[in-house]
């Protein structure tokens, strides 16, 4: 009987050993090794039940068993085992494989086979045996992923590459490869120019540094996109500068907005609460590189473009779009005259005449010409009928409804009885009919001094229209 | 200036020393190696041909984040110079905006050159000159040779 040492089978082993040292000889006969199983296209994966479909760029192994018979190879083909832990190869493919061993046994009409074996199981390898899609339990899932993220990690460690800023050549192990564009710099070179840009407030350059992710597409746009908070956590920078990061870029497009308005207190100046920005919660979750603070202002100004002449007032919304809280101090305050909240109907003096609609500036018009405010809250006041001694209807203040002065509760009337207030003297009972009746009643105070505006307003127009009668 | 922006100034420049670009001589100070001093021709067949113009180059402590300082220290008359004592240059590559990390120095120095043969109009830093080239070549071309008769020899 033949020893191991001199047996054809340890020498085709043996031989095999050298060409792949991976292959572990078990036995005298029988040896092992494990394939690696990287497709040339990523393998797409569905998960049962969710319907999750994942792209796999590396799958387990596949551990390929021989055991040579003692027939092997003039008699008898090799005995093969494949598997592949966990056991994502449907059954048929591992059975097709199998058998391609016994076809390439008579092929080579017993002759040594196995190196031949070999390279064609990793040939085929190469295209997933196959295999163009996979439908497999949810459970297999995550160690799945798990092992061709590992993978991936592994032999891009082992890599060099030729770091196009400090021109370097360094290990994959120190390198980073970019998600989106896939360009690699080293970690030292990314973190020393994405720390330099965040240090700056320069959060547009936070971006792939490579030369052709800044190249001009055909429609005139850069294909470059800002990073994303999470992917610069990877790369890795630090927790806080990500976070000075994600928060200047979310100053950046509320600062281009020109629909917030800021909190009037001067310690404060946040921002009002809106839903357009959210505030920051986790950087750690922050993936959306997609909303480049270029791009936002480009929609604002899409939209300051659209309407031109006076803006129309939305259909259905309430009069609390006046209302703005800071997110910050939580203030509630008014949009329009930046003074703290004071309900849906006062009157407040508006910050820029232009920015009122022409509904609104209409009937603040008519509320300057018709009401009265009140001496202690400002609210506007009508008089619908009776004396010009009124009672504020909000905060219950006497005051004179002619020149607004307020009046001692004890003692409301004597106002009018008084003759040093010459323009209410007896005028308790002008206008008993109410306010617009007539309008010729004389007013005092805040409104009287708008009157006499409102009046030598019209006078001017009226000697302007006469000079120009004459001119022509 | 960080030790990593060192050693990427000696790289280019032991780049630019083994394969220098023609029509052009470097001058390095090991001493302060953040200025360079290019001595370029002007290229054959354009109107600043037969010149010698001398250029600076200052690097900034964030390079290569930031992008050379380039500027014509011999008077040159072009619309993308400055027409002062500085002449300054700031387009394409230049430019903060438009600048990248593994630019080099070799691609400015490339750019300006191709700048002396065809100016960019668009992007002119001195409108009068852009104008003058643009409707009066000529004229351009007249006082562009002057120039190079008077200060560039």
């Amino acid at each position: 009987m033949a020893t191991a040492g001199d047996d054809e089978r340890t020498e085709e082993l043996e031989t095999l050993q050298s060409i792949y040292p991976e292959l572990v000889l078990d036995e005298p006969f029988a040896a092992y090794v494990e394939l690696l199983v990287a497709p040339t296209t990523p393998l797409s994966i569905t998960f049962e039940p969710a319907q999750e479909v994942h792209k796999v760029a590396y799958l387990p192994p596949l551990r390929l068993e021989i055991d040579l018979p003692i027939e092997y190879p003039a008699e008898a083909p090799p005995n093969v085992k494949l598997s592949a832990s966990p056991s994502w190869l449907p059954s048929e493919t591992v059975d097709k494989l199998v058998k391609e061993a016994h076809s390439l046994w008579e092929e080579y009409s017993g002759g040594q086979m196995l190196f031949a074996y070999v390279s064609y199981l990793q040939e085929a390898a190469g295209t997933t045996f196959g295999l163009s899609e996979l439908t497999l339990p949810d459970s297999l899932k995550d160690e799945l992923l798990q092992y061709s993220k590992h993978m991936k990690r592994e032999l891009f460690d082992k890599e060099t590459f030729d770091c196009e800023v400090c021109l370097e050549p360094k290990k994959g192990s120190v390198c980073y490869r970019m998600e989106r564009c896939n360009h690699v710099f080293c970690v030292q070179c990314l973190q020393d120019y994405l720390n330099n840009c965040i240090a700056e407030g320069d959060v547009n350059n936070v971006k792939c540094m490579s030369t052709d992710c800044g190249k001009l597409m055909p429609n005139g746009k850069k294909k470059e996109r800002l990073l994303s908070p999470k992917e610069l956590l990877q790369i890795p920078l630090s927790l806080q500068a990500v976070e000075r990061y994600a928060k200047i870029k979310r100053k950046k497009k509320i600062e281009a907005d020109p629909t917030i308005i800021y909190c009037p207190r001067s310690w404060c100046q946040g921002a009002m609460r809106t839903d357009k920005y959210p505030k920051i919660q986790d950087v750690r979750e922050m993936d959306d590189s997609d909303s480049d603070a270029e791009e936002a202002v480009e929609t604002i100004l899409e939209e300051q473009q659209a309407p031109s002449g006076p803006e129309k007032r939305r259909v259905g919304t309430s009069g609390m779009d006046r209302l703005a809280v800071c997110e910050d101090c939580t203030l509630a305050f008014c949009k329009v005259c930046l003074a703290s909240w004071h309900g849906d109907f006062v009157r407040c003096e508006p910050r820029d005449k232009n920015q009122l609609t022409e509904e609104d500036q209409a009937s603040l018009n008519y509320i300057m010409r018709n009401t009265s405010p009140c001496p202690t809250c400002s609210v506007p006041c009508q008089k619908s009928f009776g004396c010009n001694h009124m009672t504020c209807f909000q905060c219950k203040s006497h005051f004179c409804y002619l020149c607004g002065a307020w009046l001692p509760p004890e003692n409301p009337y004597g106002h009018f009885g008084n003759p040093k207030n010459k323009g209410c003297y007896n005028r308790l009972m002008d206008m008993v009919e109410g306010d617009m009746a007539n309008g010729e009643a004389q007013f005092g105070g805040a409104r009287g001094a708008e009157q006499i505006a409102d009046f030598w307003e019209q006078e001017a127009m009226r000697i302007q229209n006469e000079l120009n009668a004459q001119d022509s | 200036m960080s030790a990593g922006a060192k050693k990427r100034i000696m790289k280019e420049y032991g780049e630019c020393m083994a394969e220098t670009p023609a029509g052009m001589k470097i001058n390095f100070d090991e001493q302060n190696m953040t200025k360079w001093e290019v001595l370029m021709d002007g290229p054959d067949g354009s109107v600043y041909a037969g010149g010698h113009f001398k250029l600076e180059i200052i690097f900034p402590n964030e390079y290569p984040f930031k992008p050379p300082v380039v500027s014509f220290r011999t008077k040159i008359y072009h619309p993308n110079v400055s027409n002062d004592d500085k002449g300054s240059m700031c387009l394409g590559l230049l430019r903060p905006d438009e600048w990248k990390p593994p630019n080099k120095v070799v691609a400015v120095l490339r750019l300006i050159q191709s700048l002396m043969v065809e100016p960019n109009i668009d992007d002119a830093i001195e409108p009068s000159i852009a104008n003058e080239y643009k409707e009066n070549r000529k004229e351009f071309e007249k006082n562009a040779k002057d120039w190079v008769k008077r200060y560039a020899k």
